[in-house]
């Protein structure tokens, strides 16, 4: 039987070395398309981004929140939003809105909550966690002031390079100095504190019962390697064996240097949608909400976020 | 249905998967695949068949995943948490497990046709035991392939994988193989059950939930995260392409804090044999300070040892686990 590819060994091979090379040039215009293409996405997504930024800080500064939110609800479509913002969507908008308005309506009436937010849920410890540059030492300590006024007890700092734990004193004393002025300002906030009894003093605040923790990689993973060496080391002096390490024994261990309570919500500042080794055994249950910055962030956003928190359902594997 | 779905993308996707693998494309994605359930309530049909529909899911996003060059994939197939369920959906997750695993001994010219390996992350004791030794055959069987790798947690909690590695650390101590002072971060890493594996470069979690539920904490600390309202079920290849685009939007900032994380690794690194070889003089010098090169080289001795140490110890940990799956799937022939 005849092979219908009889033809001379040397055309072949000339010819199929021919449409490889040709093969070749084809894939390799394509790549240069294809990237091409994806430059321009992601410089359209660059451009897009900056624009809502800009719009952001451009109307947030004249005091247009309704404007401005309705023109990020416009510029962002939904598909964009990596970790779930606190301003994209418009059904919990409204429903923050009537909330808000609800509460002021009660504190004119004397009512038991005179900061004006009723929440359904109320995390015991939130995480601010700033993963945006340069951070702005007034807008943080404004947040944690805030949330400290809605009663949270607990209030963490975090940023991966770990300037905040460096600067630990300068964040404190600029806290101090926002809740002086913001009790001073707005009445409101001095009623607040008072009617929650958590503090006489408002300089007292951050040394007495709610807790503010300034946070650094250190307390993520590298607290993580000290406990198990401290185990270890209870192994080798032939203290515990490694039957005895559990899951609740190591937690316990963990908290037994540095008690940090999970945290209920971690609120995130900034463009990167990654927790950056914000403490990786507590996060379990968390809740993460991202805001797009903290720069000149608004009491509203927050509570936004807080709000949105109030709407989550815990189902613990169930 | 089967583990691995043959097709091809259409004109578009392939076009778009084109686009997207011309920047940087994710080597490793988690998936918390949620909404299996809600997607039951909302088509009116059974739970089971909510899990089962997610499962063809699966597959399918397997194949997106390879067409988009993405080699690794990591899923929340089963937390110990779910044990806490209903026993009747306990067992027919079980049960759907044990047909899947079957289902995969089946398809085992097809996984090596494609160079599938498989692996299986989690407490397997927990399990019955007749799952156990398939899933172990199952892992056995691929263990050798080299293309792609699917790991699937299965009795996990990130917690519990946590634990369980300061474990076996604990292990290596009673053994004599390695010493307390040298557990570092590197080294709970390869003690974890995904030691196999990179660290995810993208987690995805479907269906509008916005945690991590205790999955893969310790390795997604520097990961994109993205949450996305999508049902698993109804996962589309534009989800995952969505996903990836905010991955590449994520990309240079994610790859600048993890190279910090790194180098301050290394620094603790350092420091802790630092810390060894001057408790080692001060026990066995003769209490005069060493000079400074001598010391130094002192240091650089030391890390060579210690490393030694954790290679010897990594080797036994890893012989030891592998002697278990061994163990495990040859039951499964004889039973």
């Amino acid at each position: 039987m005849l092979n219908s590819s009889a033809a001379p060994p040397s055309l072949r091979v000339t010819d199929t070395h021919r449409h490889q090379t040709l093969n070749r040039t084809r894939v390799g215009s394509m790549a240069l398309v294809y990237e091409l293409v994806w430059r321009l996405l992601h410089v359209l997504l660059h451009v897009h981004r900056t624009l809502v930024a800009s719009l952001r800080v451009l109307l947030g500064n004249r005091n247009g929140r309704t404007w401005r939110r309705a023109a990020a609800a416009l510029l962002t479509p939904a598909s964009v939003a990596g970790f779930p913002g606190g301003d994209d969507d418009e059904k919990k908008r409204k429903k923050r809105l009537v909330l808000e308005i609800d509460g002021r309506a009660r504190y004119g009436g004397g009512g038991s909550r005179p900061g004006g937010v009723k929440l359904e849920k109320m995390p015991a410890h939130v995480g601010l966690l700033i993963v945006e540059e340069p951070p702005s030492y007034t807008d943080i300590a404004n947040l944690v002031v805030w949330c400290m006024a809605v009663g949270i007890s607990y209030v963490s700092v975090y940023d991966h390079h770990g300037v905040f734990r460096k600067n630990n004193t300068l964040l404190l004393e600029k806290i101090v100095k926002q809740q002086e002025r913001l009790g001073l300002d707005d009445s409101k906030y001095s009623v607040e504190f008072i009617s929650n009894g958590n503090a006489v003093h408002q300089d007292q605040i951050v040394s007495c019962k709610p807790v503010v923790q300034i946070l650094s990689p250190e307390d993520g993973k590298h607290s993580i390697v000290q406990a198990a060496r401290q185990v270890c080391r209870a192994v080798e002096q032939k203290e515990k064996t490694s039957k005895d390490i559990n899951v609740s024994m190591f937690d316990a261990l963990l908290r037994e240097s540095k008690n940090i309570p999970d945290p209920e919500l971690v609120v995130k500042f900034g463009p990167v949608d990654s927790t950056l080794g914000f403490l990786p055994w507590h996060i379990r249950l968390t809740e993460f909400i991202s805001l797009p910055s903290h720069i000149n962030i608004s009491r509203e956003d927050l509570l936004g976020a807080l709000q949105r928190y109030g709407t989550c359902e815990q189902r613990q594997g169930k | 249905m089967s583990w691995i779905r043959e097709g091809e993308l259409n004109l578009i996707e392939r076009l778009s998967a084109n686009v997207l693998k011309a920047g940087p494309v994710p080597k490793h994605v988690a998936f918390i695949m949620d909404g299996n359930r809600r997607f039951a309530r909302k088509k009116h049909v059974d739970r089971q068949e909510g899990h089962s529909q997610g499962f063809n899911k699966l597959a399918e996003t397997l194949r997106w995943c390879l067409q988009l060059d993405i080699p690794e994939v990591t899923v929340y197939a089963f937390s110990i948490e779910n044990f806490n369920r209903s026993r009747e959906e306990v067992d027919g997750l079980m049960e759907l497990a044990k047909l899947k695993f079957l289902r995969l001994l089946d398809e085992q010219e097809k996984l090596e046709r494609h160079g599938v390996c498989i692996r299986v992350l989690g407490d397997l004791t927990l399990l019955p035991l007749d799952l156990q030794q398939l899933i172990a055959k199952a892992v056995v069987a691929t263990r050798e392939h080299k293309r792609c790798f699917l790991n699937v947690c299965f009795a996990y909690t990130s917690r519990h994988e946590m634990a369980n590695a300061v474990r076996e650390m604990a292990w290596g101590v009673e053994q004599g193989l390695i010493k307390a002072s040298d557990v570092s971060e590197a080294l709970l890493s390869e003690c974890l059950y995904s030691s196999n594996s990179p660290n995810p470069d993208l987690l995805i979690r479907t269906s509008g939930e916005v945690r991590l539920s205790d999955f893969l904490l310790w390795q997604t600390s520097h990961s994109c995260l993205v949450f996305q309202s999508v049902l698993w079920p109804e996962y589309s290849f534009w989800n995952l392409c969505d996903a990836v685009i905010q991955y590449q939007c994520n990309h240079a900032s994610i790859t600048k804090a993890r190279e910090l994380h790194q180098d301050e690794q290394c620094q603790q690194q350092l420091e802790a044999d630092h810390a060894c070889v001057a408790e080692l003089l001060h026990h066995h010098g003769n209490g005069k300070p060493a000079d400074a090169p001598r010391k130094q080289e002192a240091v650089t001795e030391y890390g060579v040892r210690r490393a030694a140490r954790v290679k010897d110890f990594l080797d036994a940990l890893r012989s030891k686990r592998d002697t278990f799956l061994t163990e495990l799937a040859s039951q499964a022939t004889v039973a």
